[in-house]
């Protein structure tokens, strides 16, 4: 392989006759010379020492002009103002591979006037640019960008996402005051136990007391504000939650401590109040950590669909504004583009995938009058199209607003720890309430009474039961993320164990989605190189299934003296004088070659010189595990469904090899959709698994949408769990994880209260001190904590 | 005598620890820890030329509040 040589720009190996020289340098295209030029020019070019050879993507040349992002409407829709006066704007930038794209960036964007500081983050590939306006357009940052070999475009910040970042970054420093104070008041404790143990002086005491004291205030005000907020939120909508049981809680012992301290009479609980408020945060921030952010799904959807088309005005093909285009205008869609507006067919004819809405990958062949549906895709075809609704009211238009409701109402099983701890809460208040009473009315001081009603509230603490839920979940999808299965939210896995209805799509979630060869019937023997290359270049999904078959036993290739792909027919070619017909039986007829062989699966004839050689018949064909699955879910007494868009023969076919009783065909995406809504009018629980385009409606709508790791990726940023390795039995095993991890859940309760039901009583009575009300609560803690590894054990041997 | 001593050492250690978590809390609302790909790869690329840039950064921001800022 000598003659091979790398790309100097993105390290691309190639030919090096098809290389461009230059010096000592070569180069793939001009725009990976332009690039490394101007990285050379600029002083930039250490990038290729920090980015060590790692392969880059060529730059593309095909950008749309950067002048209309200096439009008003843009500046209006994506550009900020800050305090500042600068302007600021959040781009995602394409093309980003290393942390030395990162460094080329932001230093290519430095070097700019005007540009005062440009973040990019590497993990999601976005950045937040501020800049001069008056001294820099927009389009020239962009054009710089590009310049260096990488496309940005801009992306509305949505509020949502920066809401969810800045309560991430509020909660890490909510939780580092209060684990610092926490740790220190440990230390301070030991001296304050080791003293009630062996004695000390009252003087020592309250210097321990008053340092614990300033450590706990900021724990209690600042770390613990978010239940004080919480608490009043749920007083105004009439709920007791945990966060008032925790203020209440924290607060009554804090005054207690500090009369205490002051009086310098009786033990202080500070290490209480700032262990409570430490473990619960803890708690807490591990379920916003695990929460999915919807909103980055709806970009990336939005950005699926371009906001110009191509129209015929006058005899001339003009570009339009998406919403521009009016019902009767003319649109010219060529190959590989996808309609975005509905219309029917007036020039051309051609092959069209119309798998985003039937699921199917086979693709439909469109005459003159055929009326074309947007969101389908033109395989080969080129052609003018009528329209006949305009963009708010296509199809395609109809199912992105469908799929915002959808996601925007999807119900939210409520969760354990919620109903649970309402209920804990309030009996917890009122048993406080009732001791204080019973303690006064005995007769005791005021002082005492309110000593052990305040006890009551610390050990029953709550530290385990906030703990309970967040720690079983986490651990349970780290054990899911090792099997490849990805849940995007923790109270996934909890509704998940809730699930009994099972909706399966056919094609592509129980099935493979693309044709195999199921019979081979050889009627004379030939050269299996021939047809290998014959059906190499054919991008129809029945030449690909040939091609992997035969390709697991021979290789090589051929080339032909000529070769023309028949549309909705075969493939026609020359080797050799002789005449090479592969196709339907309709390219066979054509070609007047006799055949007589039908089945119901897909067929391809192989013929050489009118003499058929070949047949070979192909089918979708079940995936691997796929009639174990449907048993194993049976045998749990769940109800499965099977929802397609195929036709009935093929639908029934497949549903009887496993066994599933419960079959809908025939299935456009909204009624996928509908199907689901009438599931949960019923009071179902619904699982949807899918892969493709087609599903997404139902996915976003069904309690828990599981998507196939192979899926489309719009599927995969609506769904909630992702089978990343494809596997029927990930999907098996992801059920098991949940209720597994359900089931330690529902034990963490069992034992926070079994514990409680002990303690309590004690508390009630008086003979808790804070020596026993501190170990508790960390051994309770422990004691869940440990609990809930014990699922790890379980499944380090699958 | 010895409740002096000990008022003073927790006294000074609890300062110094508090200094400790307020430089955290100040880098963390930086957005130092932002990224973490970005952190621990700042280590690799860290050099003089990065902290020169820095400083102008930041040169630039303020002469931007002083409403002087001319780009040459």
């Amino acid at each position: 392989m000598s003659d091979k040589v790398v790309c100097s720009h993105c390290h691309l190996e190639f030919k090096k006759n098809v290389m461009i020289e230059d010096n000592e340098y070569f180069f793939c295209c001009k725009g990976c010379q332009g690039v490394f030029h101007l990285l050379l020019e600029e002083g930039l070019d250490s990038f290729y020492e920090k980015s060590a050879n790692s392969i880059l993507s060529p730059p593309q040349t095909q950008f749309e002009d950067s002048s209309n992002f200096n439009s008003q409407a843009f500046y209006d829709k994506f550009v900020k103002k800050n305090s500042d006066g600068l302007s600021q704007v959040s781009l995602i930038i394409e093309g980003i591979h290393c942390s030395a794209c990162v460094w080329l960036n932001e230093k290519a964007l430095h070097k700019m006037d005007g540009v005062i500081e440009a973040g990019i983050n590497f993990t999601n590939n976005k950045a937040k640019i501020e800049w001069i306006d008056d001294t820099l357009k927009l389009s020239e940052i962009i054009d710089m960008i590009r310049a260096i070999g990488y496309n940005a475009y801009p992306y509305d910040a949505s509020v949502q996402e920066v809401q969810a970042n800045r309560v991430r970054k509020d909660y890490y420093l909510r939780m580092a005051v209060a684990i610092f104070a926490s740790m220190n008041i440990m230390w301070i404790s030991v001296a304050q136990y080791a003293g009630y143990f062996s004695g000390i002086s009252q003087e020592v005491k309250t210097i321990l007391n008053i340092a614990e004291g300033v450590l706990a205030t900021p724990v209690l005000f600042y770390s613990g504000w978010i239940f004080f907020r919480g608490s009043y939120f749920g007083l105004k909508n009439k709920v007791v939650n945990m966060d008032l049981l925790v203020a209440t809680g924290a607060t009554l012992t804090y005054v207690y401590s500090v009369y205490i301290t002051i009086t310098e009479y009786g033990e202080a609980y500070f290490d209480s109040v700032s262990m409570i408020i430490t473990f619960v945060l803890i708690g807490k921030f591990l379920e916003v950590l695990a929460k999915k952010n919807a909103s980055d799904t709806l970009d990336t959807i939005s950005k699926h669909i371009p906001n110009e088309v191509n129209i015929i005005k006058d005899g001339i093909s003009v570009a339009s504004k998406l919403d521009e285009v009016l019902v009767g205008d003319i649109l010219l869609v060529s190959s590989g583009e996808r309609v975005l507006l509905d219309g029917i067919l007036i020039q051309g004819e051609g092959s069209f995938d119309e798998s985003s809405l039937t699921g199917e990958s086979k693709p439909i062949y469109k005459t003159l009058n055929n009326t074309i549906i947007s969101g389908t895709t033109s395989i080969d075809a080129d052609i003018h199209l009528r329209v006949t609704k305009d963009f708010n009211h296509s199809t395609l238009s109809n199912l992105v607003s469908l799929l915002e409701n959808a996601m925007n109402k999807k119900p939210k099983i409520e969760q354990l720890a919620n109903r649970l701890s309402e209920h804990f809460s309030t009996v917890i208040l009122l048993l406080a309430t009732a001791t204080f009473f019973v303690w006064f009315f005995w007769p005791h001081s005021f002082e005492e009474s309110l000593m052990v009603a305040i006890s009551v509230i610390v050990i029953a603490c709550p530290c385990a039961l906030g703990l309970a839920t967040p720690v079983a979940t986490l651990i349970g999808l780290s054990i899911a993320s090792k099997q490849g299965i990805l849940f995007k939210e923790a109270a996934y896995l909890e509704t998940m164990a809730k699930v009994d209805t099972f909706v399966m799509d056919k094609t592509g979630t129980l099935t493979i989605g693309k044709p195999n060869v199921v019979h081979e019937h050889i009627l004379h023997d030939f050269d299996r190189k021939i047809l290998l290359s014959l059906v190499k270049y054919s991008k129809h999904p029945i030449s690909q299934g040939i091609h992997d078959y035969i390709n697991k036993k021979i290789e090589g290739e051929i080339v032909f003296d000529s070769y023309t792909q028949v549309q909705a027919r075969g493939i026609l070619a020359k080797y050799n004088n002789s005449e090479i017909v592969g196709g339907n039986l309709k390219m066979m007829q054509d070609n007047n070659i006799a055949c007589e062989f039908t089945s119901k699966n897909s067929l391809f004839y192989f013929a050489i010189d009118k003499q058929l050689l070949a047949i070979y018949e192909l089918k979708d064909t079940l995936r691997e595990g796929a009639y174990d699955l449907i048993q194993s879910l049976h045998q749990k007494g769940k109800e499965i469904v099977m929802l397609t868009g195929d036709t009935k023969e093929s639908a029934m076919d497949v549903a009887q090899s496993i066994n599933i009783k419960n079959v809908n065909y025939e299935l456009s995406p909204k009624d996928k959709l509908d199907f689901v809504t009438q599931l949960h009018n019923d009071g179902k629980v619904v699982v949807m698994v899918g892969d493709g385009v087609n599903d997404i409606l139902s996915l976003a709508k069904a309690d828990i949408g599981i998507v196939m790791g192979s899926g489309s990726d719009i599927a995969i940023d609506v769904g909630d769990v992702v089978l990343l390795n494809n596997s029927l039995n990930s999907l098996y095993k992801a059920f098991q994880i949940s209720t597994t991890t359900f089931t330690l859940i529902k034990q963490n309760f069992a034992l926070s209260f079994l514990y409680n039901a002990i303690t309590i009583p004690l508390a009630m009575a008086g003979y808790i001190i804070p020596l026993i009300a501190a170990l508790s609560m960390s051994f309770s803690s422990l004691l869940v904590v440990g609990n809930s590894l014990r699922i790890k054990y379980k499944y380090k041997r699958m | 005598m010895d409740t002096w001593v000990m008022t003073m050492m927790l006294g000074v250690s609890l300062f110094m620890g508090s200094l400790a978590l307020m430089a955290f809390l100040w880098a963390v609302k930086n957005g130092q820890f932002d990224d973490e790909e970005k952190f621990l790869n700042a280590a690799k690329f860290d050099n003089q030329e990065d902290l020169n840039d820095a400083v102008d950064k930041e040169k630039k921001r303020e002469k931007i509040k002083k409403k002087d800022y001319r780009p040459e």
